[in-house]
């Protein structure tokens, strides 16, 4: 009889055993990320952060709503992490079984507690001192797949970690840093392959995007962003100088799972400035271009700035929806670019649906019927200068927008603001800078400096709301669809505002901007966090426990 | 910011080893003379200084730099000051330009430069430093002592040309330095108070009052805040500060080539 009792309370406690096992298998994700898990994104499951845009769409578009514009008002600080690392932020982290992914500025890279901020691991390269980044020792952030994460360095290489320890598993190189290539860019994987590109477009570099295998970091493929001879759009480039047209990636794109395409913007041409170096479209620099994820092989290409002379890059973020548009179901891809016009593109052949300026724009009247820019007269840069908007900067940047599907809203941070650009001829030296002139700010009584966050119809290019900011802002952007839109201004703030109205409902002074990338939002323990990296902090806000 | 103001302004006080990097640079332009330097030196100056040292280099708001080389200046010593910077000043460093775009610089400067001095030595500084006493004390600091609203003057000859120190004392200039905005605040209750404003986001303001009294406002809680057209300064026209007054003022102002605060033991 005791023995049978024994052998019944062990059963029992076998049971409550595996039940609890069970229980906590099913709450935790797979140890391993998966393609799919990637593929279905935020739509699926707003709970976790796994890719920059959030899903492949990059729309970064949460589908949480704990936060609301009733309740924000409520938000209170969790935990601020500080890198102790000279430069600032400009990453997305990802965000899974409650561990945070982070990369920072000079290629350090940390996992964090997400319930404390703790410290799991850190990871610091050891960088050469005669690095070539043009613009800041920063990096946007890593990509996950298995039990890896990869990121890429300012020496050109791409790394793959082991996601529990930050140990390097592989270490692929890019390009040699010495000749001016460097890489910033958030990877994105697709299938078995991690995507990156280089950067370098004020060095003399030819651009490329790379795909390598994820499990042996072997490159797959490679497209320059430069045709060579022989190729279509080599003849783009008088002479030699396609071999020192700039054309780099920085900015991370877009995935179609169903069409298979890659959407990249790629960089200005170089020099940046002087027109007579390389006379022609510069084709495909200023583009954004539509590439098969297996071979790299160009599908379509669209060029929002033939030959740019105005150093703008069109590595901002593109936004792919599926918008019904004059009564027809159309797969788009949105884009507002530096030069100043919105667009929203068919993102199965790159035909224009809509162009319209999102800024002021004085070098172009608008964007003719042939897809090009019909331009005015004198917006050539020379020694002399000339007066044109948008500046240097843009009027936008490679800071993220964002969509809302639900009211079919396209979101940006937008720059008034004019230059004085210059130009001349350079020379060109391997690894030195070569962009043959530079821009100096322009403010008048017509053509005041400031910042706006703007809403757009992405079906037609009208703006529904905006908010002014005192400065331009260079920060991205995060709504939800509780009807919640995150910015900052760059004056420190962190901003929360009505999605749908652009009224302002909750901010904090962080004390550094939110400087080319967002706040991120994800699920721990239950409660919804807002994630704020803000020069050297990342801070997470929730509601109190209990709300 | 802030390519505004590059280049060089009279840097006699900038030691030789505010030059970080661990070699020095040469002692003469190598690039001097050279064509293609020239022309590339000129759009990096037209771009990068010519909004506070003029097209020209005669000076707007940074100093004539024509006369750099005729005062004394040398080649290295003005490569270091356009690297560097000089602290405490507009004069920004430079830690992105290139070697050989600062000697291109140098190169196209050189081509504007006189070859002596032309800016004419009239006044009596000692008779300015009395005129300074009567009219300008009360706002504007010199070597630590003085107000505190208006700009801290102790280097303000190595920093502004005659015309443009002239210009501002008549009331013929009306663009405001960051920090020195003048703004009017009128809390919901109590009086307005008058000051500059130091900082300003979306919501707040941070402002000095004619009291010399720093203090930070939340905007919602005000009742009003103005923008001021017109600087805090008044002009100073010739029925209070006469011509040869007016020599003796910029004069001493001249002489005014920076501070040492250090206590000698």
């Amino acid at each position: 009889m005791v023995l049978i009792r024994r052998i019944t309370r062990l059963a029992l406690l076998l049971i409550v055993i595996g039940g609890t096992a069970i229980l906590a298998a099913q709450q935790a994700p797979p140890a391993l990320v998966t393609t799919q898990e990637i593929s279905e994104g935020l739509p699926k499951d707003g709970s976790r952060w796994i890719t920059f845009g959030g899903s492949y769409t990059n729309q970064r578009h949460s589908p949480l709503t704990q936060i609301t514009p009733a309740n924000v008002k409520g938000l209170v600080p969790q935990w601020t992490f500080q890198t102790g690392t000279l430069g600032n932020f400009e990453t997305t982290p990802l965000f899974r079984d409650n561990i945070l992914y982070v990369t920072g500025p000079q290629n350090v890279a940390w996992a964090l507690d997400a319930r404390t901020g703790r410290q799991i691991w850190r990871y610091r390269r050891e960088l050469p001192s005669d690095l070539t980044a043009c613009c800041g020792l920063v990096n946007r952030g890593f990509a996950m797949l298995g039990d890896k994460l990869f990121m890429v360095t300012l020496d050109a290489h791409l790394l793959a970690l082991d996601m529990r320890t930050g140990t390097i598993v592989w270490d692929a190189t890019l390009e040699q840093y010495k000749n001016g290539y460097a890489s910033t860019i958030a990877p994105i994987v697709v299938k078995d392959k991690v995507i990156v590109g280089a950067a370098g477009g004020e060095f003399g570099i030819r651009g490329f995007i790379d795909a390598y295998d994820a499990q042996t970091g072997k490159r797959a493929w490679r497209f320059y962003t430069i045709p060579g001879p022989g190729e279509p759009g080599n003849e783009t480039w008088a002479g030699d100088s396609w071999k020192t047209g700039g054309a780099g990636v920085w900015v991370t794109g877009a995935y179609d799972p169903d069409l298979n395409l890659l959407y990249y913007g790629i960089g200005n041409p170089g020099p940046d400035y002087h027109s007579e170096s390389r006379l022609g479209d510069n084709l495909y620099a200023a583009s954004l271009v539509a590439l098969d994820a297996d071979t790299g092989k160009i599908r379509w290409h669209y060029q929002f700035t033939p030959h740019d002379v105005h150093d703008w890059d069109s590595t901002e973020v593109p936004i792919l929806a599926d918008l019904t548009i004059a009564g027809q179901p159309r797969k788009v891809v949105m884009f507002a670019n530096r030069n100043g016009f919105y667009y929203t593109l068919d993102r199965t052949n790159g035909r224009i649906i809509m162009a319209k300026p999102f800024v002021q724009t004085t070098w172009a009247r608008e964007i003719g019927r042939d897809g090009r820019p019909v331009l005015e007269a004198g917006h050539t840069p020379d020694e002399n200068g000339e007066i044109t908007c948008p500046d240097i900067t843009g009027g936008t940047n490679f800071w993220p927008p964002t969509f809302d599907p639900s009211t079919r809203t396209f979101f940006v941070n937008a720059r008034e603001a004019c230059m004085t650009f210059y130009s001349w001829k350079p020379d060109y030296k391997a690894g030195e800078r070569f962009t043959g002139g530079a821009g100096q700010r322009y403010k008048s009584a017509t053509m005041p400096v400031y910042g706006a966050l703007r809403a757009i119809d992405p079906t037609t290019g009208e703006r529904k709301w905006e908010f002014k900011y005192l400065n331009p802002s260079t920060s991205g952007l995060l709504t939800t669809a509780s009807g919640l839109i995150f910015s900052g201004d760059n004056d420190g703030n962190v901003l929360a505002l009505d999605s749908r109205k652009g009224t302002l409902l909750w901010r904090y002074q962080m004390g550094a901007n939110l400087h080319g990338t967002s706040a991120t939002t994800y699920m721990v323990d239950g409660r919804q966090h807002v994630l704020v990296p803000a020069g050297t902090t990342l801070t997470a806000w929730a509601l109190p426990q209990g709300q | 910011m802030t390519w505004r103001a590059l280049c060089v302004v009279a840097g006699w006080f900038i030691v030789s080893s505010a030059w970080t990097n661990a070699q020095a640079p040469a002692a003469r332009n190598p690039l001097e003379g050279d064509a293609t330097a020239i022309r590339s030196g000129m759009g990096l100056f037209r771009a990068r200084c010519a909004d506070c040292h003029g097209m020209d280099a005669r000076g707007v708001r940074g100093p004539d730099i024509t006369q750099i080389w005729a005062s004394g200046r040398t080649d290295d010593g003005l490569f270091t000051t356009i690297k560097n910077g000089i602290a405490g000043t507009e004069m920004p460093a430079q830690p992105r330009l290139f070697e050989h775009e600062t000697w291109q610089i140098l190169a196209y400067l050189k081509t504007l430069a006189a070859s002596t001095r032309s800016d004419p030595q009239r006044g009596n500084a000692e008779n300015g430093k009395k005129v300074y006493q009567a009219n300008c004390v009360g706002c504007h600091r010199v070597n630590g002592a003085g107000g505190r609203l208006g700009p801290d003057l102790s280097r303000i000859g190595a920093a502004r040309s005659r015309e443009v120190l002239e210009l501002r004392i008549r009331g013929g200039v009306e663009g405001f330095l960051p920090g020195y905005e003048p703004v009017t605040v009128t809390p919901q209750s109590g009086t307005a108070v008058v000051g500059v404003k130091k900082n300003e986001d979306l919501f707040s303001v941070q402002i000095m009052d004619t009291r010399e009294r720093i203090q930070g406002y939340d905007k919602a809680s005000l009742k009003e805040m103005q923008d001021n057209p017109r600087s805090a300064m008044p002009p100073f026209g010739s029925n209070r500060i006469s011509e040869s007054e007016l020599d003796d003022l910029i004069r001493y102002l001249q002489t005014l080539r920076g501070f040492d605060p250090s206590v000698i033991q």
